[in-house]
């Protein structure tokens, strides 16, 4: 039993009812987070935390002290079990929500959305909390959803003694409360934004399956949509074709930094690039592995080679071709030595001669 | 954990080379440093056995270095372009 709590008989015996069930709700808990975790992962739900815990001992004595007697058996007590589910964003609250009523019994009688209360200072506390049960049956457990800075708002509060026996003067409940109003508006406006920017990916995106290149500034996001389009396939095909060899798929995207260095500003530039560089950066490849037996390529090589060949044709020299490998591999005294090996190995290629 | 490889990785050698770095693949959450200071050549089935112990310690939260690697193989990674995909010391 905790320490200074004073139980009444009633609270004893809900105390001895809860020790018999304890291992029960321990299974209840893992067997809870492992169905949300499992429903998440299905439908590509990212969250920022899910918990699960069992109430302890000390809680629920503490609990029962102060209102033991509105429980008649520990059965009415529904957060014996809690799982709380922390999002990123307000909206994927409800997505949670709806995740939960499908897999889980909903007692409705005693689930609450605080968030429709709308009391004027409770931020934080504007969760969502289901009381839910087993499809398999069992005792009832709480699932809390809330944001992530609903969470950091619960936890400052009562970390302040927000909500504590203290009362507290009026005008820091005023402070309190225009800090709710702020916090709520930040995690609207981050819904809002992620909209907003999903809609702008889907207009670039879109503007690169169109083919309107020339309209999509060259950048991180805009690169990646390009990347889906797997632009370097057919290059990679071909060089792959040379000593029959396998494709290792690697990340592209640390060659976007050569690109920018080359000074391009849309994709249609990228685009360009490849069509203008293509056949010559297949003779380099080909210089380079017709005398080897090597039948495994990453997917980088295309790139790679197009970007070498660029640098090349512009008379970048040695110098050039070190800040291609510095600013993919890092820099390091060995890129001069690549520099040199890729300058051997493209001197008689014809587009060397046009320099 | 450190493994030295010395004279040439070519595809004789193979077979030996896998089962003896096989060990490898079961580190889990420790870096590898793959010693190249004395390999003179590496062939595709070289480049796979690196690839594996990569794939293996990524997966397990490790990372792998190449160290000590002599021109000739630097070459064949930067060719195959696998020299984007390790990290050399």
């Amino acid at each position: 039993m905790a320490n200074n709590v004073n139980l009444d008989a009633h609270g004893q015996e809900l105390m001895r009812q809860y020790r018999e069930l304890r291992p029960a709700l321990e299974q209840l808990a893992t067997q809870a987070y492992d169905q949300l975790r499992q429903a998440l992962d299905e439908q590509g739900i990212y969250v920022t935390a899910i918990e699960h815990r069992v109430k302890t001992e000390r809680s629920l004595a503490g609990k029962l002290e102060l209102k033991g007697a509105k429980y008649k058996s520990i059965d009415d007590i529904t957060d014996l079990v809690g799982l709380r589910i922390i999002t990123f964003y307000t909206d994927e609250v409800d997505k949670v929500a709806v995740i939960a009523k499908r897999i889980f019994d909903i007692d409705w009688q005693d689930s609450v959305d605080k968030r429709k209360l709308h009391e004027l200072d409770a931020f934080g506390y504007n969760s969502l909390h289901y009381i839910c049960r087993l499809k398999t049956g069992g005792p009832r457990f709480e699932l809390q959803m809330r944001t992530a800075l609903q969470h950091v708002w619960s936890t400052m509060t009562h970390d302040t003694g927000y909500k504590g026996d203290v009362k507290i003067p009026r005008e820091y409940l005023r402070q309190f409360s225009r800090l709710a109003g702020m916090m709520e508006l930040i995690d609207d406006e981050f819904s809002r934004l992620r909209l907003v920017l999903a809609d702008y990916r889907r207009q670039i995106q879109s503007l690169v399956k169109s083919g309107k290149l020339d309209e999509v500034p060259l950048s991180a996001g805009t690169f990646r949509s390009f990347l889906d389009l797997q632009p370097f396939d057919r290059l990679n095909k071909r060089i792959a074709a040379i000593n029959q060899a396998e494709i290792y798929p690697v990340p592209l995207m640390p060659f976007l930094p050569v690109l920018e260095s080359f000074g391009f500003e849309t994709i249609g530039d990228v685009q360009r690039f490849i069509d203008e560089h293509s056949e010559d950066a297949y003779q380099l490849t080909v210089s380079q592995l017709a005398i080897t037996d090597l039948d495994i390529l990453s997917s980088s090589t295309a790139l790679q080679n197009l970007c070498l060949v660029r640098v090349l044709k512009q008379g970048g020299g040695h110098e050039g071709l070190k800040a291609v490998f510095d600013t993919i591999n890092g820099e390091t005294p060995a890129n001069a030595m690549l520099a040199d090996m890729i300058l051997e190995q493209a001197a008689t290629l014809p587009f060397m001669s046009h320099n | 954990m450190i493994a030295i490889l010395e004279g040439s990785l070519d595809t004789a050698a193979v077979p030996e080379t896998e089962a003896a770095m096989s060990p490898l693949l079961d580190v889990a959450g420790k870096d590898i440093i793959l010693d190249c200071t004395n390999l003179q050549y590496i062939s595709s089935g070289g480049l796979r056995i690196f690839l594996g112990i990569l794939k293996s310690a990524q997966a397990k939260g490790g990372q792998v270095y190449i160290s000590g690697i002599t021109n000739d193989v630097r070459a064949v990674f930067a060719m195959t372009g696998f020299i984007n995909i390790f990290k050399f010391k």
